[in-house]
């Protein structure tokens, strides 16, 4: 009695592409959202920080301080601008005219070469932590440039600490952004999409006369589904295509590792996207727990921007339960690192978890639901 | 009252519920219901919103589980499963006719799709059922353009592609002008002429006139079950009398009047009323303090009669 009919699944299929072509917004956002993502990410979000606007007060004005400000201004991070006073200097950071101060006092060269230890204040605007970091470790690196320059000769140094950055030389934030951007993309067109189609459904009553019809529930989730899976590989292939082409970043791992994971992680999102759609039937509802469920975690949660390692201890747990934390792990080591399969073993199991309880979940909720 | 449900069980029965019962929670959406249907007939289901109509409908699609009764469609009982119902009946449900997105042809081969029809059937049922309704627009319209007549029509051209036994209209016609209404109701008399069985609920008492019966539903029971005229009869088994006031009427001599003892029923109509008395001897004793105020004249009762003294009385 219960057989699935492939050719009802497939007619549920084609409907649901002429809704998607027939409605720009869909559409629109499926084939731009990802462009739009990735150019943004890409070209308009810069992590590393450069032409920091620094405000300087040289009281000393002595060769050795020229030279310190030299090593400031060559460093490329800087972009320096003198003031006469150090209350002047302070001024220009609290209107927001620069981000941070150097204050070099009268006798700094004196005292550097009586050898009481000179010392120079570095007042940096705490406000925007995002700035602040970057600030401090090109403050520190500058400095050991500059004690050299002005003592003027090299010490002799009892070893040489030289920092080499494994898989990202030049710690370009585009080759850690742009690959879990895959993650984002997708995470929105699976589960937002799907939750809408089905709550649409049921909004409209047309799910009644579906029911109305031999069809069987599993045809219905199949047919429904297959579209937004498509839409989700497409839009996966368009990052990924921009990300090797536009951005020139490397795909170093293999490609079918990174097919399966993608294919896991679309397949866990499409059926929580069934769940909200089944539990909620209402668009607006559907539209805010996907937003909630799905593309929240996976912008703030999943270490996409903000490392897992420095969150609080409950979180770094609580991203476990997340399918996008295990995802974003696949997503950029196979990009950058080129893990194996096997290296990814942990991933995997954790994201085949999600998914098969996922898809338990959610066809067992549908069907009861469908089911006289 | 009249219950007249025919007992039989012959395949000239279409439709066939005993004792159907469909609970939520603790509240009885349909209790304990029973009628059938012949084949052929225009069966019309009466009742105010939440009366327990589309729920009965919604269990005779094989869309929802009854808590008890028994239940047979179109020679199928339920025991065979939903399935089986659902490939014998058309179901034309009230809040959704077609996909307004979709053209005219891809909604018709979607259906069709579902109940598996193949091409060359499925392209003889849509002419059969295009001229059935005698539809001219182009295939490629989208539903968005039509009109909600043309819509309504189209809509049950779907729910008739798979040539069913038996055809459940929920409201069809609610929301569309006057002349499509009345088209749409040519076209459910074509239906039951080609002895199909045609199952409709209604909120229009014009439309409830042209079934062969009709049920009074309310909370779920049925309170009345006969043909149009049976029912006026055996509601009103007194004449109908319309009052034509004389005089404009104050709010206290007409709800002195709409409680006088001597009618059964006594309700507004426009500015006239309609009445009607407990017995013959009583009224005549009335009758000269009431011709001084109004002109009366005997009328027949109407069905919105019916509707108010059975399904809007007070007592159950």
């Amino acid at each position: 009695m219960k057989t699935f009919v492939w050719r009802r699944a497939a007619a549920v299929s084609r409907k649901e592409v002429l809704h998607i072509l027939r409605d720009p917004y869909t559409l629109g956002a499926a084939l731009a959202l990802p462009v739009f993502m990735v150019i943004m990410f890409g070209v308009a979000i810069e992590f590393n920080v450069k032409n920091v606007a620094l405000t300087v007060c040289d009281s000393d004005q002595t060769q050795s301080s020229r030279r310190l400000l030299d090593s400031f201004g060559s460093s490329q991070y800087f972009l320096l601008h003198g003031v006469p006073s150090p209350y002047e200097a302070v001024k220009e950071v609290s209107a927001e005219r620069a981000r941070a101060a150097l204050i070099i006092p009268p006798r700094f060269e004196k005292d550097l070469f009586d050898g009481r230890g000179a010392e120079v204040q570095m007042l940096v605007d705490g406000s925007d932590n995002s700035t602040v970091g970057p600030v401090l470790s090109y403050v520190s690196s500058i400095q050991t440039i500059a004690s050299r320059r002005i003592a003027d000769y090299d010490p002799p140094a009892p070893y040489d600490l030289r920092t080499r950055f494994l898989f990202n030389p030049e710690l370009n934030s585009r080759w850690f952004v742009i690959p879990g951007l895959t993650v984002v993309v997708m995470s929105i067109l699976s589960i937002l999409l799907t939750a809408l189609t089905i709550a649409r459904e049921w909004e409209n009553g047309s799910m009644e006369l579906l029911l109305s019809t031999p069809v069987e529930p599993l045809e219905i989730i199949v047919g429904k589904l297959a579209p937004y899976g498509a839409l989700g590989i497409i839009a996966v292939a368009f990052v990924y295509v921009i990300a090797r082409t536009v951005f020139g970043i490397p795909f170093v791992g293999n490609l079918a590792v990174f097919g399966l994971g993608c294919l896991l992680f679309l397949m866990t999102y499409l059926a929580q996207g069934l769940l909200i759609s089944v539990v909620t039937r209402k668009q607006t509802i559907a539209m805010q727990l996907a937003m909630m469920s799905g593309m929240l975690p996976s912008n703030l949660l999943s270490g996409f921007i903000f490392p897992i390692e420095s969150m609080p201890k409950f979180f770094q747990y609580f991203t476990m339960i997340l399918p996008a934390r295990w995802f974003m792990t696949i997503a950029r080591d196979t990009f950058l690192v080129g893990s194996s399969f096997f290296e990814l073993s942990g991933s995997f199991l954790a994201l085949s978890i999600f998914c098969v309880l996922m898809i338990l979940i959610a066809t067992r909720r549908f069907k009861r639901d469908l089911e006289p | 009252m009249n219950f007249s449900s025919s007992e039989t069980h012959d395949h000239e029965t279409a439709v066939e519920v005993r004792n159907l019962s469909v609970r939520f929670g603790d509240f009885y959406a349909v209790n304990r219901v029973s009628f059938s249907v012949r084949r052929g007939e225009t069966f019309g289901f009466l009742g105010a919103n939440g009366a327990g109509k589309t729920t009965t409908i919604r269990v005779l699609c094989g869309l929802l589980r009854p808590a008890e009764g028994y239940v047979r469609v179109a020679g199928v009982s339920f025991d065979q499963g939903e399935q089986a119902v659902k490939s014998k009946v058309g179901y034309m449900s009230q809040k959704f006719t077609l996909y307004d997105d979709l053209t005219i042809e891809e909604n018709l081969s979607f259906t069709a799709s579902l109940r598996k029809l193949d091409t060359a059937t499925y392209m003889r049922r849509r002419q059969e059922l295009f001229d059935f309704i005698a539809f001219d627009r182009p295939l490629n319209t989208i539903v968005r353009d039509l009109s909600g007549g043309t819509k309504q029509q189209v809509s049950l051209a779907a729910s008739l592609l798979h040539d069913p036994e038996v055809v459940f209209l929920d409201e069809p016609t609610a929301g569309v002008t006057p002349a499509s209404r009345s088209r749409f109701w040519s076209l459910i008399r074509k239906l039951a002429e080609n002895n199909k069985t045609v199952f409709v609920t209604t909120h229009y008492m014009d439309e409830a006139e042209q079934c062969d019966r009709i049920a009074l539903m309310r909370e779920g029971k049925i309170l009345a079950l006969d043909t149009p005229d049976g029912l006026k009869r055996s509601i009103f088994p007194m004449p109908m009398l319309e009052f034509d006031p004389k005089e404009p009427l104050s709010f206290a001599e007409i709800s002195e009047m709409a409680t006088h003892e001597v009618f059964m029923f006594f309700e507004p109509y426009g500015l006239r009323f309609h009445a009607s008395f407990r017995s013959e001897d009583g009224w005549e004793k009335v009758r000269p303090f009431f011709e001084e105020k109004f002109t009366i004249r005997q009328i027949k009762p109407s069905l919105e009669d019916v509707f108010i003294q059975t399904v809007e009385s007070e007592v159950a």
